[in-house]
């Protein structure tokens, strides 16, 4: 999926529900959920779990970080796409709390963002046409 | 001896209370879901107002979105370290936040270990002060107020999402399994 895309159309098809166990970086196990599941391209369709410490995208080359923990997702949304070189990437923003309750939201960096207890995370595929 | 300095990204690992789980990603697929929308009805909880419409059409695993919507009483949980220090971390007790405009949530319908219905949900928040918060709501005390909240529903068919114990994390958790493991 190197080429740009504006318009793809498409279909949903199978719903996998995972359990993602602490230490396991958020993007990263999303995106080994996705080869488990055997997508190839997936939305996020729902989500909720927590995080030891978090690491959002700031747009200026600098990263928000939020220490816990634990630094709650109170909210997730994106994509997986599968790239022509045969790897798979997530795509994730989301909302977060930290241990007071005190939110965030941004880009989840790929690598920088373990889970603290648990993530339920359901992925609708995605077909396109 | 001066420890060698950390790269700004390294994260932290975590030593839970149990012992490690080779299984890292538990997952299960179903070949197809049933999307519906439906309304919580004002004046009852976000717990019944999941849980009983859906049983109507037999469903009891399920993933939600909460769209927008005011709650005449909503309390959430935050989640600190574990003072007791049998878990990493544990929820805190609930917090009131009065009349409160939930922004966006998500909530897991499953099935407790006792066989019940149960629903976890996260949500941003703006509390009655105003104040912008998020955490794990009490679904069981989060009163829809005077209009109906739109939620939409991605039924979970071919298994069943439930709580289980989770022995690493020393916390009872839902997890996708087999519904034959439970006939």
């Amino acid at each position: 999926m190197s080429e740009f895309i504006a318009i793809e159309t498409g279909q949903m098809g199978r719903i996998a529900y995972a359990r993602i166990a602490p230490n396991e970086d958020l993007v990263k196990a999303v995106e080994k959920l996705c080869l488990v599941a055997e997508f190839k391209n997936a939305f996020v369709r729902g989500a909720l779990g927590s995080l030891i410490d978090a690491s959002l995208e700031k747009g200026d080359g600098q990263t928000i970080q939020v220490s816990g923990p634990a630094v709650e997702i109170v909210s997730l949304a994106g994509e997986v796409r599968s790239l022509d070189d045969g790897s798979v990437k997530a795509e994730l923003t989301g909302v977060i709390a930290d241990p007071e309750g005190n939110v965030s939201g941004g880009f989840f960096i790929a690598g920088a963002n373990p889970i603290c207890m648990t993530l339920e995370v359901t992925l609708e595929e995605w077909l396109p046409e | 001896m001066a420890l060698r300095p950390e790269h700004k990204s390294r994260t932290r690992t975590f030593a839970h209370p149990g012992r490690y789980n080779p299984v890292r990603v538990n997952c299960l697929t179903s070949n197809a879901g049933k999307h519906i929308r439906l309304y919580l009805e004002p004046g009852i909880c976000l717990y019944d107002g999941l849980v009983k419409p859906l049983a109507t059409m037999g469903i009891s695993s399920a993933s939600t979105t909460v769209f927008g919507g005011y709650f005449s009483s909503l309390d959430y949980c935050v989640a600190p370290p574990d003072p007791k220090g049998e878990a990493v971390i544990a929820y805190s007790a609930p917090i009131n936040a009065g009349q409160t405009y939930m922004i966006f949530g998500n909530a897991t319908l499953g099935e407790s270990s006792d066989g019940i219905p149960m629903v976890h949900c996260h949500a941003t928040i703006r509390t009655k002060d105003g104040f912008i918060k998020g955490g794990h709501i009490i679904t069981e005390s989060a009163i829809v107020a005077d209009r109906p909240i739109s939620v939409l529903v991605t039924s979970i068919d071919d298994f069943m999402i439930k709580q289980t114990f989770d022995q690493e994390t020393n916390i009872q958790l839902f997890q996708p399994t087999q519904r034959d493991h439970y006939v």
